[in-house]
């Protein structure tokens, strides 16, 4: 059935707190926030609910869930799974990599593995790593396996051999033998789920999707019942970790591909405005309550990277190896550090001050909330400064004790033999400093020059740092979005619809123009068996000098200049090239599905002009009066200087001296 | 710019960012599995004086070695006359000098501002192979330093944009692997590159004066937070001893006398056997590694690792024993198997001071699996190491299966083994009953074994603890020993852990590693614990009824 894009679409998602639901057509934007309910089925419902009768018209329904990662976190909802691997190679999935998450914590401990060793079978066969046949599946043995499978109680049973990647043929059989014996529960064979070579990656991988599938497909299908009863009959796609979407028979079989589908809104919402506004290099910083991500758009496309460790803990925005569950996949790339709004200031026991990363997240909540936070944290420093209103938020929704705020950083300041405004200022300075961290990771660390970005700056709390970390990173340009607090849902509608297809090469000397001819035929079709018509596809290929493991994604443009491509690249980010063979390890076609281009945020009641207030405030470096700017009561084309700040329903702009800010529709745009 | 406490803290922070950063750099540049796959390296920025001012958690056993390498390479450049100048980097492998064994490689680029030094990016890189008696150059036939391989006294190797190449060529073809060699060599100055880049832009935001000033800051930081934490040992003296197992079955005597007071802690090595003629000796800078590892355990992975958190340690080892020996005795097992039993050795005097933050003893070798031989007309040469149980800890069971102590490197995919060597991988598992009993029981070792698919294939191994057991502590027991057994022709002999020999094909050799001690009278272990083991198939029930006296309190089914 093909898909026609109604000028109508809804965008639903879910997070651990929220459910945002955002509805647009052609008079702009409607958006509702409710709290997400235990069932995450009944938020959705209630929340489209809500948007009345209209909102059955809707030609697309966008979703986006944590229902996955929540259950990695949790262990709740993960099916009873079997893993079955070759004869000796029961505990590849535990073993890991056979390091420790923690290099000098005599405690360190594995995350608790997926599947236990009682129920991680072997069977004798084996293929060889050029893809030979060495010993058949063991017919009888296999039998006897599936045997206990089926009785066994399992929901989902993973099937993950040596060398499948170059030819799953004893995968396959081994899942017709459960079948044969009547196990009807979920099988993931991972030479389908994930065929690249690495045993324990495509073992977690398959793993992981294993033990997700049944609850992903259970709480979809109930999903779309309910939606069918209630007379919503648009299609609904389910967002991927790299921006793209899935339908929902495929996220129901392949769970890992949907796993970070919620942080890849706010980027996809970035691509979407850099589009509009022809902004070819773009930083987004979305900063929240217990966070703040980074990521780069280069030429409208985001970063993206090929593993993510799911349920791990991170160590100043990088990923700690080991401790949680390896995915292969395709991911948006985001760094991610404790800095957010609620992020806790403490003073260790040799008197220096530390921001993070504790965070006392919406309950309590930063103390100048008033519901019971004790604690100084990065919002409550911001109230003591005069950054953030000191009276209330929200358009006065929300009250704001700066009295409390105040109590909370003297809490710490006498111990740090300083004043509690100095103590403020110190906080925002090293939350600056963690932010801008996570910023070069994902430009500096990559070889990109920062300086030749704009900041793309959203989150409750991202403008109010914005200005601060554009000078930290030696950047000039900025772009705050109207609703910035919300603007993360709208990549749900934002969002082209992607889909990526891989073909290893795995040579040197390969001519691609013709592969990539081959694998655009095949992506094509999927694609229309998928019931999309129209869309466009792009090339990439990954490549390294023979001999080196981790490789280059670069766009293919002709084979003659693939080398040179790679060369400037790799001389780029390491000082030199080498005059050895260039290997392909895999060309990569993203095919995209473009969308109605009506969807720009826009406000949709006219200004009325406010004369702006006064207060006292720590602006780039120094205590001012500066003026307050109601951002609603200024119109498309104002503009000033500053040091100021602009208020907005969901968010605070704090705009640094030498800096000009001009009003437009989409938001506000700061250049210096 | 005023140098606020804030600003100095923003740049140490950067420092470590850009260690970090460089590891990564030299990952992904690398042609070895060894570096590229394991990640058998580490990276660090230095004050013009060799003092530490960053170092990116890699490998421990160069926490310390990397630190005492540059300041002895900054001492014989001296020495020598010898003026780096600015954009050169200068490598070196002596082991006397750069502090662990030929095959890690050292790297240092000096940075300078207005003609002057103010800092040093450093990396150290494992090499499969040096050249030497056997492939993976670790050889416990090697009786001198040049007999284990290629020695490379400090020699420029990047001068102005450009590798020396007579430098890239004279290490890279005394390998039996020179083009892997080249790659990875020149992947240790990308490192440095990357690293350089970093601690210029630093330098230009913040001025010289605010980078020297950060440097003492983060010192005194990380030497307050040391003393307070030193604070909750409890003072006095302690010693212990522990062996190390001698290729023709003589033992070596590890002792330490350690001595802990409110200010500082001194170690003394003296009574540990004298150097020998073959390769188990660990050079000074070995042993300082494992003392700094070891306190860094007990006082806190929080504390910024710098010159500052290691200033309260004093190391003597009189010379000429195992633990200082003299040049040019051969040290190649010393960086990877003594340097596991300092550890131990360690753990073991500071558990009257620290009681139950000291966990049982973990397998205690790296289990260094060296392979070459022949393959389609060229030379091909192998390393990697293999992970043990874990010793049991006063809460929680040791881990199954992992890197212990000195080491943290990752291992070699089997699917990365099978395309790029004549291996077919037969086993990799956690080994059942290999773990100590215990309240809390010690981690399974693991078994591997590997195929040969080529006729004359040298296969070294160099193992510890076959027969002085990991420990268990408060009525722990012991983990079983290490074994290594050959299989020929469906024939299998155990031959001991420290052994060289040819495999042809079909033939077959099998590493067993030690099991963690037990921590706490196995008696008490928790019996649903009990019963998960068995279930999960880690211990027999024979294994249980005879250790855990389970018979008196479950009926097996």
């Amino acid at each position: 059935l093909p898909v026609k894009m109604s000028r109508m679409a809804v965008g639903v998602d879910v997070g651990g707190t929220f459910t945002d639901v955002i509805l647009s057509d052609s008079e702009g934007l409607e958006v509702l926030k409710l709290p997400t309910t235990a069932d995450p089925a009944t938020a959705v419902l209630r929340a489209l609910g809500r948007l009345g009768p209209k909102a059955r018209k809707a030609g697309l329904i966008s979703h986006a869930t944590t229902l996955a990662t929540n259950a990695l976190l949790t262990h709740q909802g993960l099916a009873h799974t079997a893993l079955i691997t070759n004869d000796g190679f029961r505990d590849i999935l535990e073993i890991g990599r056979q390091r420790r998450p923690e290099l000098y914590d005599l405690e360190t401990r594995r995350p608790s593995t997926l599947v236990r060793r009682r129920d991680r079978l072997t069977i004798r066969c084996r293929v060889g790593a050029d893809g030979s046949e060495i010993e058949p599946l063991d017919a009888k043995g296999a039998e006897a396996l599936a045997e206990h499978v089926a009785k066994g109680g399992f929901e989902s049973v993973a099937i993950c051999f040596l060398n499948s990647y170059q030819n799953g043929v004893h995968e396959k059989e081994m899942r017709s033998v459960l079948r044969d014996c009547g196990f009807p529960g979920h099988i993931s064979i991972s030479s389908e789920v994930d065929d690249e070579y690495r045993e324990y990656e495509r073992t977690s991988t398959t793993v992981v999707n294993a033990a997700l599938s049944p609850l992903m497909t259970g709480y979809l299908s109930s999903l779309r019942t309910s939606l069918r009863r209630s007379n919503f009959r648009a299609p609904i796609y389910i967002m991927n970790s790299d921006g793209g979407a899935s339908t929902v028979a495929y996220a129901s079989s392949r769970p890992v591909t949907v796993i970070e589908s919620g942080p890849a809104a706010g980027v996809i919402a970035s691509r979407h405005l850099a589009r509009k506004l022809s902004l070819n290099r773009v930083l987004t910083f979305d900063m929240g309550g217990t966070t703040a991500k980074a990521a780069t758009v280069i030429d409208y496309e985001p970063e993206v990277i090929d593993e993510f460790e799911a349920a791990g803990k991170t160590h100043s925005g990088r990923s700690i190896r080991g401790s949680g569950y390896p995915i292969r996949g395709e991911f948006i790339d985001l760094a991610e550090v404790s800095a957010g709004g609620g992020t806790i200031a403490w003073v260790d026991e040799a008197g220096e001050l530390k921001v993070g990363p504790a965070s006392a997240g919406s309950d309590p909540g930063p103390a100048c909330y008033g519901t019971g936070g004790l604690n100084p944290t990065v919002t409550d420093a911001n109230v003591v400064l005069g950054r953030l209103n000191p009276a209330a938020l929200l358009g006065g929704a929300m009250p704001i004790r700066s009295d409390l705020a105040l109590r909370s950083i003297r809490k710490i300041s006498g111990r740090l033999g300083l004043g509690p405004m100095e103590v403020a200022k110190g906080i925002i300075r090293l939350v600056d400093n963690a932010m801008a961290r996570a910023m070069s990771l994902v430009t500096i660390e990559r070889g990109r020059d920062p300086r030749e970005f704009e900041i793309l700056a959203f989150g409750g709390a991202g403008p109010v740092q914005a200005c601060d970390l554009a000078e930290e990173m030696g950047i000039s340009d900025v772009v705050v979005p109207l609703h910035a607090g919300l603007f993360s849902a709208y990549g749900l509608l934002a969002g082209e619809l992607t889909r990526s297809f891989i073909s290893p090469v795995m040579g040197t000397g390969v001519r691609l123009a013709g592969r990539f001819h081959e694998l655009e035929l095949s992506a094509a079709r999927a694609m229309r068996e998928e019931g999309f018509i129209r869309f466009g596809l792009d090339r990439y290929f990954e490549g390294r000098y023979l001999g080196q493991s981790h490789e280059l994604l670069l766009p293919f443009r002709t084979d003659s200049n693939v080398r040179s491509t790679f060369d400037a690249r790799h001389r780029a980010l390491y000082g030199y090239s080498l005059p050895d063979k260039l290997e392909i390890v895999k060309i990569k076609v993203r095919a995209r599905v473009p969308r109605p281009s009506s969807m720009l945020l826009q406000p949709r009641t006219p200004a009325s002009h406010t004369p702006p207030s006064k207060r006292r405030a720590w602006i780039g470096g120094r205590s001012r009066v500066v003026p307050v700017f109601n951002r609603e009561a200024l119109p498309a084309g104002s503009r000033g200087e500053g040091p100021c700040i602009i208020e907005e329903y969901d968010s605070t702009l704090v705009v640094n001296p030498s800096w000009r800010w001009t009003v437009e529709d989409y938001g506000t745009r700061l250049t210096r | 710019m005023k140098s606020d406490r804030v600003t100095l803290q923003i740049i140490s922070n950067s420092l470590l960012y850009a260690s970090e950063e460089m590891g990564l750099a030299l990952r992904n540049s690398a042609y070895s599995p060894n570096i590229k796959e394991r990640m058998d390296h580490s990276a660090a920025v230095f004050d013009p004086t060799g003092k530490l001012l960053a170092q990116a958690e890699h490998i421990p056993v160069h926490l310390g070695s990397l630190p005492w390498g540059l300041a002895n390479l900054i001492r014989h450049l001296s020495r020598e006359r010898t003026e780096l100048e600015a954009g050169s980097m200068v490598a070196a492998n002596d082991p006397y000098i750069t502090g662990t064994h030929l095959n890690d490689v050292t790297v240092a680029a000096p940075i300078h501002s207005k003609g002057e030094v103010v800092a040093y990016v450093v990396n150290k890189a494992h090499h499969s192979d040096v050249g030497g008696v056997v492939p993976g150059s670790i050889s416990m036939r090697a009786r001198t330093l040049s007999e284990e391989g290629y020695v490379l006294e400090p020699t420029t190797l990047w001068r102005r944009g450009k590798f020396v190449e007579s430098t890239v060529e004279g290490f890279s073809r005394a390998s039996r692997t020179p083009r892997e060699r080249r790659g990875d060599l020149k992947a240790q100055v990308a490192a440095n590159v990357t690293g350089a880049r970093r601690v210029k832009e630093l330098i230009a935001r913040y001025g010289l004066e605010a980078f020297e000033l950060a440097g003492e800051n983060s010192f005194k930081h990380s030497a307050t937070l040391t003393k307070k934490r030193l604070a909750r040992f409890r003072r006095g003296n302690y010693e212990a001893t522990d062996f190390l197992e001698g290729p023709s079955g003589e033992d070596l005597k590890l002792r330490v006398r350690v001595a802990v007071s409110t200010s500082d802690v001194s170690l003394d090595y003296s009574g540990t056997s004298a150097e020998v003629d073959y390769p188990l000796n660990a050079v000074l800078g070995v042993t300082i590694s494992g003392a700094y590892y070891v306190l860094r355990c007990l006082l806190g992975d929080d504390i910024p690792a710098n010159y500052g958190a290691f200033e309260h340690v004093r190391v003597h080892a009189p010379m000429g024993t195992v633990l200082n020996p003299t040049s040019p005795h051969p040290v190649g097992g010393g960086n990877v198997e003594t340097s596991q039993r300092n550890a131990d050795v360690l753990f073991r005097a500071l558990y009257p001071s620290v009681r139950d933050r000291v966990p049982a003893a973990a397998g205690g070798s790296m289990n260094n699996v060296m392979m070459g031989g022949e393959a389609a007309g060229s030379a091909w040469a192998f390393y990697e190491t293999i992970g043990v149980g874990l010793g049991g800890r006063s809460r929680m069971d040791g881990l199954d299966g992992i890197q212990a102590n000195m080491t943290n490197t990752m291992n070699t995919p089997i699917e990365e083994i099978e395309r790029t060597i004549p291996i077919r991988m037969l086993r990799y598992e956690f080994r059942q009953d290999s773990s100590g009993a215990g309240k809390f029981r010690g981690g399974s070792g693991l078994i591997r074994a590997y195929q040969s698919l080529a006729d004359g294939m040298t296969f070294t191994v160099l193992a510890d603890r076959g027969r002085h057991l990991p420990w268990g502590l408060k009525g722990g027991f012991p983990g079983n020993g290490t074994e290594v057994v050959v299989e020929r022709k469906g024939t299998r002999v155990a031959v001991p852990p420290k052994s060289t020999f040819r495999l042809d094909a079909g033939d077959i050799a099998e590493i067993r590693t030690a099991g963690g001690g037990g921590y706490g009278d196995p008696a008490e272990r928790d019996v649903s614990n009990v019963i998960r083991d068995v279930e999960d198939g880690l211990l027999t029930a024979q294994k249980v009824t005879t250790d855990y006296r389970l018979g008196r309190r479950f009926t097996l089914k």
